[in-house]
């Protein structure tokens, strides 16, 4: 312990010092107050579409205030002359608008009848009583879907039962339920977290380009205490600026920390595996702009579905959301996201101990041969039956969170295609993660034998199978009901009729590559096929 | 040729390092993310198409004649009406499955209308609901207002829902046309330091080469990667059926805003000397320029939106005024480099 805070301290010396002098802190000050005051500027202001639209004005029109409209003054003859040559999309004279029947022009009216109504209702609003500007109100009721066994002959006069106290609404200003702006807010807590843990990737990458990380590896040090060492400042920083966030946004803070803190670790977890990989400069831009775009897609894509889909459950942004909106979640709905989130973190720090040796961090090599030796030294800590089983176990979380990654994806292939697209790609996924580990073992002569790839092929599906069926048991009742996660989850079916399925597969893809020296990408797509074909079929009973 | 032999090398270096396939994918990613993100939200969250899909099987009571305004206004959106007696009926058609949802008859109450809705106890369909009666009781509002006397303008305004073409060319087109520009900065700060940190700018410049060559170049081959990414992209979209005008004032502005990129990275390089700090500041300044020249109005994400739909006001010459701000900043750029040999 006493080590790593040593390592923790030393760090923040080390940034202090980076960006103490030579006028830099000055510069990204005065740069984060231009950025914060164009958002500030910006925040009504711009909207999608901007600029795309010319409209002429003729006479007593309202004045545009709308960045997607640009308005030109002109007569009414000018007008219609330049609205028939294409020059503007719509024309208002007075209250009359005037519009060309192609597709630009009515888009065009659409956006101007999004304007218009707000306009009218202030004007509305600002200029006659409260009565007479809002004559409506309707009083919206749940009602509970099953009848109540007392009346179940249609009498005329009913008082219908209801659930939740009324909500009277106001329908011209009461904006429809749409959970964007909350998921906005959420981003706010993921973008300080991801730029932390930039400085904390740029602070791996600063001492293994000058080699201290070499001499810190020779100290009588742990590679498990230079990891945590360093990530401890920056960790810190991070939650801090979430209890910060929480406390301005009127949130509940413990709650907010218990829904980021596993976001917090699954995000370093990712940028600690940046650097260990990275062979130029150029790679780590490249890597961290990948990494930075999966994880927000996995984060925000999912939670856009809140109360529309329990799949949106996936992504810890949906909890934060319900927090918004004073909803109420359980375990089941926390676990769902937070246990994978935090499984990929304590896999990362596993993985980060085994790499942070001189020889792997210093080699040069394409990118496919740095990712064998990465899992080779995953694998080369104890005999390979245990490395074997327990790889197999420990990236389900990895592979769950890919396939969500695919599906979020695959949304946008025509419909009849997203299911078989998804498939195919968690099949090439899984075959791929089950596998790698023998094939890197017998790369290096580690295993050889028919017999020996047959045993091995079954432990790795073994282990696969005990962590997806671990997996399942948390979040099954929240996925079920979407027919592909049924099927990548195969919950519901005897046992050991998928441990067969997986043990054939495995053995397909390892005997192709190692005994008939096949491409890997050629075992890979033939083991994919048959289990895509094994999943369509249970897909088939099961639908 | 020294100058051409750099650009070479960084261009080989690229495409032997496999990293261009990263950033290709990312934008792939993103493009495709985010268009799968709008028809999610556009499923769920729009009317429009909420009722072009499934219409049909939104079916809705109200207790009183089916000539009543309300009812009227729901037919026209595009909802199925059914009408019953009394609150009674209504209520069982509800429990058999007959109507998803139901309106009680609008009452009087104090000068003001007031309807009862009742909706099923599931947030998800719910919501739908409420989504599609948005429309119809604005309406039916408005015919209450015009009761009172009170007359709202432009309520005759119908249009075709714009977000798809709103989406395409003020972010899709844009984002995918600067998103290399972006990278191409971050390229230039990674080939200039990481020649300062390896120590190797004192051998490079051995050679017959100049600091302010050797920073051409490198910017130079940073341009031709972002560029020749554009027209791939043009390529794409065009296969994909979108129509796309101007395409080579489009790629000339791309190029220029590349270079701009390029230029103040290298910039920000030649002062700062390290990674960690550079990609830093150059980050910053990026965000905080797009926020300042959207507020000035001088934004290229605009000028590039107007010239793909072939808006008659935008030209040459609103293409030609980033090339001199690119000039000014190279010129910045010559003065600084000087601090690199020191």
């Amino acid at each position: 312990m006493n080590q790593i805070l040593v390592i923790a301290w030393r760090e923040i010396s080390r940034l202090r010092k980076r960006f103490g002098g030579n006028g830099s802190p000055i510069v990204a000050l005065a740069l984060m107050a231009a950025l914060g005051f164009s958002a500030f500027n910006l925040r009504d202001s711009v909207s999608l579409g901007n600029g795309l639209y010319r409209v002429g004005v003729s006479g007593d029109v309202p004045v545009i205030e709308d960045s997607r409209f640009s308005i030109h003054e002109v007569t009414p003859e000018e007008g219609q002359a330049l609205l028939a040559e294409r020059s503007i999309d719509v024309l208002i004279v007075g209250a009359t608008v005037f519009e060309r029947e192609d597709d630009k022009s009515q888009f065009a009216v659409r956006a101007l009848k999004q304007y218009m109504e707000v306009f009218e209702l202030e004007r509305v609003a600002a200029s006659f009583d409260e009565g007479g500007a809002f004559p409506l109100r309707v009083g919206v009721n749940a009602v509970d879907g099953n009848p109540p066994k007392t009346s179940v002959e249609p009498q005329a006069d009913v008082v219908v039962q209801t659930v939740k106290p009324e909500e009277v609404i106001i329908p011209s200003i009461t904006p429809p339920p749409a959970p964007f702006t909350q998921v906005l807010i959420t981003l706010i807590y993921i973008l300080p977290i991801t730029f932390i843990s930039i400085f904390f990737t740029s602070s791996f990458m600063d001492e293994k380009a000058n080699r201290r990380l070499t001499v810190l590896l020779s100290a009588p040090v742990t590679p498990f205490q230079i990891i945590l060492g360093k990530m401890l400042p920056y960790a810190l920083f991070s939650i801090s600026t979430t209890a910060l966030i929480a406390y301005f946004t009127n949130a509940n803070v413990p709650l907010s920390l218990a829904i980021f803190v596993p976001t917090t670790l699954f995000v370093f977890a990712i940028y600690l595996l940046v650097p260990l990989f990275y062979r130029t400069f150029k790679d780590t831009t490249f890597i961290s702009m990948l990494v930075t775009t999966l994880t927000t897609a996995y984060l925000v894509f999912p939670a856009m579905f809140t109360n529309s889909s329990d799949l949106a459950y996936i992504s810890p942004l949906t909890l934060a959301v319900k927090m918004y909106r004073l909803e109420p979640f359980g375990w089941r709905e926390y676990l769902l996201p937070s246990l994978p989130m935090t499984a990929i973190f304590g896999f990362a720090v596993f993985a980060g101990t085994r790499l942070l040796n001189e020889e792997f961090l210093m080699g040069y090599k394409p990118i496919t041969r740095k990712i064998g030796d990465a899992i080779y030294l995953m694998m080369a800590h104890s005999q390979p039956w245990f490395a074997v089983l327990l790889w197999s176990f420990l990236v389900i979380p990895a592979v769950y969170m890919t396939q969500v990654v695919m599906l979020a994806f695959a949304a946008n292939l025509p419909v009849g295609l997203i299911v078989g697209a998804v498939l195919v790609a968690s099949a090439f996924i899984e075959e791929l993660v089950k596998t790698v580990g023998i094939i890197v073992l017998a790369e290096r002569n580690i295993v050889n034998s028919t017999k020996e790839i047959l045993w091995l092929s079954f432990l790795s599906a073994l282990g696969f199978l005990v962590g997806e069926k671990l997996l399942v048991l948390v979040s099954v009742s929240m996925v079920s009901e979407a027919d592909v996660s049924a099927a990548l989850f195969e919950s519901g079916i005897f046992l050991l009729i998928p441990l067969a399925a997986h043990f054939i597969f495995v053995s397909i893809v390892n005997v192709l590559r190692i005994k008939l020296k096949a491409p890997y990408w050629l075992a890979l797509v033939v083991g994919t096929i048959f289990h895509f074909v094994y999943n369509a079929a249970i897909l088939q009973n099961g639908g | 040729m020294p100058f051409v032999a750099v650009i070479k090398k960084e261009l080989f270096s690229v495409l032997r390092d496999r990293t261009i396939i990263i950033s290709i994918l990312i934008q792939f990613f993103i493009a495709s993310f985010s268009s799968g993100l709008l028809l999610g939200v556009l499923s769920l969250y729009d009317a429009d198409t909420i009722l072009r899909y499934s219409g049909d099987s939104i079916r809705v009571g109200v207790v009183g004649s089916m000539d009543d305004p309300l009812p009227a206004l729901m037919r026209e959106r595009g909802l199925k009406v059914l009408s019953y007696p009394n609150l009674g009926s209504a209520q069982a058609a509800f429990y058999s499955g007959e109507v998803l949802a139901f309106f009680d008859a609008p009452r009087n109450a104090n000068g003001l209308t007031e309807v009862k809705l009742y909706l099923p106890d599931q947030d998800t369909v719910s919501s739908l609901i409420r989504m599609v009666l948005q429309e119809p009781l604005k309406q039916y509002e408005n015919f209450l207002r015009g009761q009172n006397g009170i007359e709202v303008r432009y309520t005759d305004l119908h249009g075709k829902p714009a977000t798809s073409f709103e989406f395409v060319y003020s972010v899709l087109i844009p984002m995918l046309m600067f998103f290399p520009a972006f990278v191409a900065g971050s390229m230039s700060i990674d080939m200039i330091t990481e020649e300062i940190e390896s120590k190797t700018l004192q051998t490079l410049l051995s050679a017959p080469l100049t600091i302010s060559r050797m920073i051409g170049a490198k910017i130079t081959s940073a341009v031709i990667l972002a560029v020749v990414q554009c027209m791939m992209w043009l390529a794409l979209l065009h296969a994909n059926g979108t129509v796309i005008q101007n395409k080579s004032l489009i790629l000339l502005l791309s190029l220029i805003i590349a270079g701009i990129a390029s230029t103040s990275a290298a910039t920000v390089a030649a002062f700062l000397q390290d990674r960690e700090r550079s990609q830093f500041i150059y980050s910053l300044t990026l965000l905080a320029g797009v926020g300042i020249s959207t507020i000035l109005k001088i934004s290229p994400i605009t000028t590039i939106s107007r010239l793909a739909i072939g808006d008659a006001y935008t030209n040459i010459w609103n293409v030609l005024a980033y090339a001199g701000g690119f000039a000014v900043l190279y010129w910045i750029l010559l003065r600084a480099s000087h601090r690199l040999i020191k």
